[in-house]
């Protein structure tokens, strides 16, 4: 039987930070579909989806024969890295620190780019176009991995969190496929920062049970450290946000 | 080869995007491991030490990025300013 106070943070983690990254990938894929056509974008995705799938082959069997606390203590660790590294930037972008990320923006400065690049390679225009897809998607797709693998293995989870990546991916297809553009109005910081939030959370986590510390409420404790890392990374920006507005007459 | 250049550099930069921070971060987790290791010491308290640590980073580290950004660009853009 499922438990959902362990399976909800990390179906939840892996659905919203996959959201994140495919929309990523999507832009730069709509970029190469635009420029060169359907065919280059498809086959660099799916070439870039089978390197992914071997990816998991391989390093599945893998994690099954690394004592747990190990497991956790090294996830913990990496997800401390890389949610507080989220979290940060997400907190300087809500403070006005550093521009919002724009798909729009993005997608008008890849389309130039790789538009330069395919005219400089005459003979070889649709595999220039098909290796941005497949780079595209094999980077965002190994962030997505590593995010399920993270909130998924110390916990037995990894079906689940994978179940959560799926569906952020089948949701970001249909809406690509219905809007036919970049996914400009996805509100990426705030799922940045709510994803942020939950992985810095699961790395202390992690982190702390890896050590050998019994976190009171077990499982519960997640939502504890989610609550107190949503109101650190709300008043870092706020602490950063109010110098700009006292700048301003 | 760009390929897998672009593969390893992306995935160091998801950990070591700023050396400070995951210096910093490093440094938590050495100082709650230590903790736990003393004898005596209940290893809730590294727990602790772990978390506020974190979230001490946190705010540390979002500080100096503010404060090191005003000094090399000047002015930020307004908050819902666009750009990649």
């Amino acid at each position: 039987m499922l438990d959902w106070s362990t399976a909800g943070p990390a179906v939840g983690a892996a659905f919203l930070a996959s959201v994140v990254e495919v929309v990523e990938a999507f832009t730069i894929v709509l970029v190469v579909a635009t420029l060169r056509g359907w065919k280059p974008a498809i086959l660099g995705s799916a070439a870039a989806l089978l390197v992914l799938a071997a990816i998991v082959a391989i390093l599945g069997p893998l994690l099954d024969r690394v004592p747990l606390n190990l497991l956790q203590l090294v996830i913990g660790v990496l997800l401390l890295l890389f949610g507080i590294g989220w979290l940060r930037k997400a907190s300087l972008r809500a403070g006005g620190v550093i521009p919002l990320h724009d798909e729009n923006a993005i997608f008008t400065t890849e389309t130039a780019e790789l538009g330069t690049e395919v005219q400089r390679h005459r003979t070889s225009q649709d595999w220039i176009a098909g290796i941005a897809a497949f780079k595209a998607v094999l980077l965002e797709g190994l962030e997505v991995i590593f995010i399920v693998i993270a909130v998924g293995a110390g916990r037995g989870m990894l079906w689940p969190a994978s179940l959560g990546a799926l569906a952020a991916c089948a949701l970001v297809l249909v809406a690509g496929a219905i809007a036919h553009r970049p996914l400009a109005r996805v509100p990426e910081n705030t799922l940045k920062f709510a994803v942020g939030v939950m992985l810095s959370a699961f790395g202390v986590f992690w982190t702390g049970e890896g050590l050998g510390v019994e976190w009171p409420g077990s499982d519960l404790a997640l939502f504890v450290f989610a609550a107190l890392f949503l109101a650190a990374g709300l008043s870092a920006a706020g602490m950063v946000r109010q110098p700009i507005e006292e700048a301003t007459p | 080869m760009n390929i897998l250049k672009d593969v390893l550099s992306e995935l160091l930069s998801m950990f070591v995007a700023d050396a400070r921070l995951t210096t910093a971060i490093l440094t938590t987790v050495a100082a709650a491991a230590l903790l736990i290791a003393v004898p005596g010491v209940p290893p809730l308290a590294g727990g602790a030490v772990l978390l506020l640590g974190s979230v001490a980073v946190l705010f540390r580290s979002v500080g100096r990025e503010a404060a090191r950004r005003r000094l090399e660009h000047g002015p930020e853009p307004r908050p819902g300013s666009l750009a990649r």
